[in-house]
Order: C-alpha cells, then sequence, then structure tokens
C-alpha cells in the first residue's frame, strides 16, 4: 500500500485548506523554536556549572577553611534566615507564573492578568530582597575573597537573569494587551517566558543550597 | 504527485519547508546581511580563509625565529605574542569556523534536504559575531597581545599586556557564535531532515555535525564561564586563579580543558566526516561500517567530555584521578580505531579515483594516524612527565589539528568546491598542492618530536645550540608547505574565474547535495525529495525520490513565495 506523501505533509500548501496549512506551520515552528530555547537553556546551565564548579573547587580544595580569613578574622557565614524568605518570594513568583499559563490556556485573561502582576511584583521583590543583602553582607566585598567572588559573581549572575526575567515578563504581557500575536492555541512566547522563570527559580535551588545551606 | 514506497517513514516537519523565501534583491540582503545558510557558508569561508593567511604567517616568523639558537628575527616579548595568536587564530578563528560554520553552513542542511536551518536569522547572529571578534583579537597587538599561550594560563595571563583582555572577549564572543551554532544545528538536524531520512541514513558529514552541535553548545558555554573570570580578576580584581589572594591557577587549567578538550574533538570529529564522504566517493563503495563509524562519532564526542585532566598530569592534581584519567583517554583510541579501519576497508577493493580531495583524504589517513599514536604517548601518566611542555606536544598536536583537521578541510575544499562555485578547481595545481603540503608538513613536524624528546621546550624564544639542527631542517620545511598553501589560494582564484564548469554532479557522488545544481538554487530544493536508503550503496538506483528533476533543469521559478507565518 503507497502511503500518499502529501498527507504526511509533504507537499502542503498546494490544493490545501489555508487554515490547516497555518496550523501545521505554527505547530513546526513553535517545536523547532522549544526545541531550540531548550537547548539555549542548557548551555545556560552550563554557564553557571562553570562558576559553581569553581566555587565547590575553591571551598573544597584551596580554602584551608570555610568561610575563608581575611585580614586576620575569618568571616562570617551569610544570613540564612533572611535569604530564605527571599527565596520563598521567587518561588511564590514560579507559582503565580504558573497559574498566570494556566488563566491563559482556558481563556481567563482576567486571571491571567491577575497573576502576571502578582509575578513580576514578587520578581522584583526578589531583586530588592537581593539588593539588601548585598548592601548588608558581611563578606568583605565583590574582590576581597575568594568567597565574595564566588557569591557576588554567582548570585550577581542569577539577578541579572532575574532582572532579565521581569524585562521579559512585562514585555510578553504588554503583547498580550496590545497585539494579537497569542491565543489560547498560540502561545509560544508565553511558553518560553514560563520556561525561562521556571529555569531561574531552579537555578536558585542550587545557589540557595550552595550558599547558605553548605 | 510522488508516493513514497511502502514502508517509509515521514516526519511530521516538512510542512514549512514548502514554503520558499523570495530570494532578495539588494546587494546588502543578498550578500553581506544574508539569511541564506550557503551565503553564510561562504562568508565564514572567507573570513577564516583570511584569518588563515594571517595565522599561517605568524607560523613563519615563529619557524624564521628558531632558525638561529639566539632568535634571528623579533625580541622574546613579541615571539611570545606571535605564538600565542597563532595558536588562537588557528584554533578558533581558522578551524572551528571552517569546519562548523562553513562546511557545517554549507553541506549539512543540503545533505538533509533542508532549505535552510531551523533558525537563518540566528545563523546571521551567529556569523556576525565572528569576524568582529577576529578584529577586536587581532587588534590587541596595538596594546599588547597576549603572550601566555594559547592557553593563557594564570598567574602568567593574570600579568600579561592590556590584550590579554581582549584576547577573552574576543574569544568569549566567538564562543557564542559557536554556542549559536550549535543552537541551530543540533534543532536543524532533529527537525528538518526530508521525509524518510531517519538517523541511519543520514550522511555521516551530518553525523559528525549531530554529534559536533551538542558539544559546541555545552563546552563552548564552560569556556566561557572561565574566561569571564579570567577576565573579571584581570580587570576588576575578583579573586578567582592567583594564589596569592586566595585562587588557584589550577582551577583555570580545569575550566580552560573541560572545554578544550571537547574543543579537540570538535575540531576533528566534522574532518572525520569530510573523509568518509570523500573516500567512499573516490573508491565507488559503500562506506564500511556506517553504523559503527556514526556510533565511534557519538562515543568520541561522549567520551572527551571526561579525559579533560590529561592536560594537568604535572600541574600537581592529584595522584589517584591521574590513572582514570589516562584510562578514559587510551578509550578514544577504540572508537577512533573503529574509525580508521572501517576507513581501510572501504578503500580495499574500491575503483579508486585519485582526484587532489581524494590524495588528501587518503594523506589524512596517514598523518592522523600518526598524531592519534603519539597521542597515546602523551596519555600515558609516566611517558607525559618527561614529554609535557616540550616540541614532542606541539609535533603531536600539529600532527592531529594540521595533519588531521587542515588536511581534512583541504580534502573537503577540492570537494565541495565545485558544488559551492559550480566551477572545478585545477587537479594539476591541486596535485602539486597536495605533495607540497604533505612533503613539507611531515618534513616539519617529525623533527619537532625529536626535540621534544631530546628536551627542547615548548614556547621557546632562544634555545641551547645543540637543537639547532632540527629546528633548521623543520623550519626549511615549512617554508615548503606555506608555498603549497599559496598555491591552493592560487588555485582557488583561478578557477574562480576560469575553471571548467562542473555541472550539478562531478563526482559521481550520492548524497543529496549533488542532486541539484551548482551553486544550488537560492531555496535549494524545489520539492523536499524522500528518502529511500543510505546515500552510499553504488550500484543501486538513487536513494531518493521526488528530486525537482533532472540535474540542471532546476531553473523553473518556485511555484510558492510566501514566507513561514510570523507566529508566536
Amino acid at each position: 500500500m503507497a502511503v500518499s506523501v502529501a498527507k504526511q505533509g509533504y507537499e502542503l500548501g498546494h490544493g490545501h485548506d489555508e487554515h490547516d496549512h497555518e496550523e501545521v506551520i505554527y505547530q513546526e515552528t513553535r517545536d523547532m523554536r522549544l526545541l531550540g530555547f531548550v537547548l539555549f537553556l542548557c548551555s545556560d546551565v552550563v554557564l553557571f556549572s562553570s562558576f559553581i564548579f569553581a566555587y565547590i573547587y575553591l571551598r573544597t580544595t584551596v580554602a584551608p577553611t570555610w568561610p575563608p580569613i581575611m585580614d586576620g578574622h575569618q568571616l562570617p557565614r551569610l544570613d540564612t534566615a533572611f535569604a530564605a524568605v527571599n527565596s520563598v518570594v521567587l518561588f511564590g513568583s514560579g507559582v503565580t507564573m504558573h497559574y498566570a499559563m494556566e488563566g491563559w490556556k482556558h481563556g481567563n485573561k482576567g486571571r491571567f492578568n491577575l497573576f502576571m502582576l502578582f509575578t513580576i511584583i514578587l520578581g522584583s521583590g526578589f531583586l530588592g530582597g537581593q539588593a539588601y543583602e548585598y548592601a548588608h553582607a558581611q563578606i568583605g566585598g565583590w574582590s576581597g575573597s575568594i568567597f565574595g567572588a564566588s557569591f557576588f559573581t554567582l548570585t550577581g549572575m542569577h539577578g541579572f537573569h532575574v532582572f532579565v526575567g521581569v524585562v521579559y515578563l512585562a514585555v510578553l504581557w504588554w503583547q498580550t494587551s496590545r497585539t494579537n500575536l497569542y491565543d489560547t492555541h498560540r502561545y509560544f512566547g508565553l511558553t518560553a517566558g514560563t520556561l525561562y522563570w521556571h529555569f531561574v527559580d531552579v537555578i536558585w535551588v542550587a545557589l540557595f543550597f550552595l550558599f547558605y545551606l553548605w | 504527485m510522488a508516493t513514497l514506497a511502502p514502508g517509509v517513514k515521514t516526519g511530521p516537519y516538512h510542512a514549512v519547508l514548502d514554503h520558499i523565501h523570495p530570494e532578495p534583491t539588494s546587494f546588502i540582503r543578498k550578500y553581506i546581511f544574508s539569511i541564506d545558510h550557503k551565503i553564510i557558508g561562504i562568508q565564514y569561508m572567507i573570513t577564516a580563509g583570511l584569518f588563515f593567511i594571517i595565522a599561517g604567517l605568524l607560523a613563519e616568523i615563529i619557524r624564521t625565529q628558531l632558525l638561529s639558537p639566539t632568535g634571528a628575527v623579533v625580541s622574546a616579548a613579541t615571539f611570545n605574542q606571535i605564538y600565542s595568536m597563532h595558536g588562537t587564530t588557528m584554533v578558533w578563528f581558522v578551524v572551528i569556523p571552517l569546519l562548523t560554520g562553513a562546511f557545517g553552513n554549507f553541506v549539512m542542511p543540503l545533505q538533509i534536504g533542508a532549505r535552510d536551518v531551523a533558525f537563518p536569522w540566528l545563523n546571521l547572529v551567529s556569523y556576525w559575531i565572528f569576524p568582529v571578534a577576529g578584529v577586536l583579537l587581532f587588534s590587541s597587538f596595538l596594546i599588547g597581545a597576549p603572550d601566555a599561550g594559547w592557553t593563557e594560563y594564570p598567574p602568567i595571563s593574570l600579568q600579561g599586556p592590556p590584550g590579554t583582555s581582549m584576547w577573552c572577549i574576543a574569544v568569549f564572543l566567538v564562543g557564542i557564535s559557536s554556542t549559536l551554532t550549535g543552537i541551530n544545528f543540533t534543532v536543524t538536524i532533529l527537525k528538518m531532515r526530508a521525509p524518510g531520512m531517519t538517523f541511519t541514513r543520514m550522511p555521516l558529514f551530518v553525523w559528525a555535525q549531530f554529534a559536533t552541535s551538542p558539544m559546541l553548545l555545552i563546552a563552548t558555554t564552560a569556556l566561557n564561564g572561565a574566561l569571564a573570570a579570567l577576565f573579571l580578576e584581570r580587570q576588576f580584581g575578583i579573586p578567582f586563579y592567583n594564589p596569592a589572594h586566595g585562587g588557584s591557577p589550577v582551577l583555570w587549567q580545569h575550566m580552560f580543558w573541560f572545554y578544550s578538550h571537547p574543543a579537540v574533538y570538535i575540531m576533528i570529529l566534522p574532518a572525520f566526516g569530510f573523509i568518509s564522504e570523500i573516500l567512499s566517493t573516490f573508491s565507488r563503495k559503500p562506506v564500511f561500517g556506517y553504523k559503527m563509524i556514526a556510533f565511534s562519532t557519538v562515543a568520541i564526542a561522549l567520551l572527551s567530555f571526561a579525559v579533560w585532566a590529561h592536560h594537568m598530569f604535572t600541574s600537581g592534581m592529584v595522584p589517584w584521578l591521574q590513572l582514570p584519567f589516562m584510562i578514559i583517554t587510551m578509550f578514544i583510541a577504540i572508537p577512533t580505531g573503529i574509525k580508521i579501519f572501517s576507513w581501510m576497508a572501504t578503500l580495499w577493493g574500491g575503483s579508486i579515483r585519485w582526484t587532489t580531495a581524494m590524495l588528501f583524504a587518503t594523506g589524512f589517513l596517514i598523518t592522523f594516524t600518526f598524531g592519534g599514536l603519539t597521542g597515546f604517548f602523551l596519555a600515558a601518566v609516566p611517558a607525559d612527565y618527561h614529554e609535557h611542555g616540550s616540541y614532542f606536544v606541539v609535533a603531536h598536536l600539529h600532527y592531529v589539528l594540521f595533519g588531521g583537521s587542515m588536511m581534512g578541510l583541504f580534502a573537503a575544499i577540492y570537494y565541495w568546491f565545485p558544488k559551492m562555485c559550480g566551477r572545478m578547481m585545477s587537479e594539476k595545481l591541486g596535485l602539486w598542492h597536495f605533495w607540497l603540503v604533505f612533503i613539507g608538513f611531515n618534513g616539519t613536524f617529525i623533527p619537532l618530536h625529536w626535540l621534544g624528546l631530546l628536551g627542547m621546550p615548548r614556547r621557546v624564544a632562544i634555545y641551547d645550540p645543540q637543537y639547532q639542527f632540527w629546528n633548521v631542517v623543520a623550519s626549511s620545511f615549512s617554508y615548503i608547505m606555506t608555498f603549497a598553501i599559496l598555491l591552493m589560494f592560487i588555485n582557488i582564484l583561478v578557477s574562480l574565474r576560469s575553471g571548467k564548469k562542473s555541472g550539478p554532479n562531478p563526482w559521481g557522488a550520492r548524497t543529496l547535495e549533488w542532486m541539484i545544481s551548482s551553486p544550488p538554487p537560492y531555496y535549494n530544493f524545489k520539492k523536499i525529495p524522500a528518502v529511500l536508503a543510505t546515500p552510499y550503496d553504488f550500484g543501486n538506483p538513487l536513494p531518493y525520490i521526488g528530486l525537482d528533476a533532472a540535474p540542471g533543469a532546476t531553473e523553473a521559478t518556485p511555484t510558492h513565495t510566501s514566507h513561514p507565518v510570523p507566529t508566536y
């Protein structure tokens, strides 16, 4: 039995319903973009991993004590309690982002708007908390010791990612209200934004463990 | 309407390919900021070709300096900058861009029957980062180029001239370019193969790109982390590597080699792909052990992430870690050996045509195998204690990178030039090119093994007079090699103007790129063909159906000229 190639999407666009055709193209480009975006996130994970490796290496094989000694006295540990509260703020934004997407998928625009607002407020709140923490950390500054170097570089990179994420979500939110790029079936941009936001959360889990609990 | 034979699987990812983009008309959109993978491939080739000329001239300054034990040409400080820039340029600005950027871009989408890569705009960005990074790298000569070797080990690189920071930025940028290309190619190969092109029907060059692309996006990003830290430490004093501030120079070596060992395979796997295509075509025989070659490509890619510390046996790493790294490194000889033997078996009983491309491919078999064997010496911990940091290492890495990657690239240039430009290259000049390169190359680098074993350290501007004889021999042969490469450039320029018209398929090859006109039309394939078998079964009917038409008839205007709908 010969299988018609046209049915497999081989010669679509010739004598096919134009709407069907667009739908197939949408699904294909979405799948490709999704894979591309996930690969981009993978490479970003590697970037964080290289600095995490540097931190673990310096802490376990180079530093004689941890926290290290600077100018004759040992540096204090970081403020775990404050960071825990700040983490809850960030993870909370992941939860609200999830509900925003659920709202969008079910065509509930009001719910989407409300939870997007929560997400952006919580994300900005996390950044504010991090700024407060930077101002009050007693570990000798960015260039003071290997502790400061690893801590400020890694959390700074993460904070920059959160900042980019907040801007990203704000742009997406603006797009949903001012353009008709997305509907309840076609919302790849929103999927990518959500993925990015959860990715930032996951990185924070690792950083929280490495800097505050270890 | 074409139909597929029973049992042929088709992927769901072809509707988008049915859209033929309208060809751009303005010069700038067509040749400068093009999104066409073929133009981008050629842009990579020209840019990397220019960098290759610069790197070659730097190499000749190095060899001329070493004619005399007291240094004939430049001061020791300048010499350090020159060999550092030679290595940097060859690795990041010549070999990797030529293998993935140039040939990956030009050949791979054609071989899988696609109209372009998955993200053409991203491809444009990838390319344009690359010349910017190159200009930045070479302008570091103005403020003092990096002088700690291409590996830029701290603490020397922390004290290096200001250009070292520019080196960090330039290599960082070219790393971003590679990462984006890696993302692009991975998605392209996974999602855009022609119907029926299952994994076991992909040409072996596509397999090589498929193994290389994920390595590009994983390993290169790790290097970017190391470079960012080096930059931060140099410019702002953030302590990572400086032992005086609690850091560790060995940390850089771990981070650097975690990238740079996979990078070695990024620089050879696509060349393996070239060799598989070329040996099969010119022996008129199926590749022996197709599946084993494909499998060993992936095996090498995976193993390459677990061997980096074999560069660091003398750096003070813990002794118990040396043994596993030595053993895993030696494991790489297994998949590599599978390839070498498969290629030799491909030649066996073949009806061989000695074109220039074939000469380079067989030359590759000899020089690369030799380089692989000396790698075995360096992987052995006790032998490495003696050879590390000596000219033996220089000889080994040139045997695998020049005798491997560059010989593969020369073969690929002669093989695909007709497809790129529609004209044949001169076989007569090509013959001269091959033999002079082969003699010049071996004459240059065999003596370096002996110098290394005698104890001559690498990266020195002056040396003990007892080493002079073999240095003079090496330098003399290196001039022959440079002259031969000049012949290649002349050959390219002359053939562009007055080479014989090649027609679509001058070699009688069977992969998809040869089924369309030379150079290919803007949209590559008017219809996306369907694939029925592997492309190497010489003697069987073509493994494709639904090809546009008889070769030469692809001038027909595209029937459908809309862009994909910009949906999000």
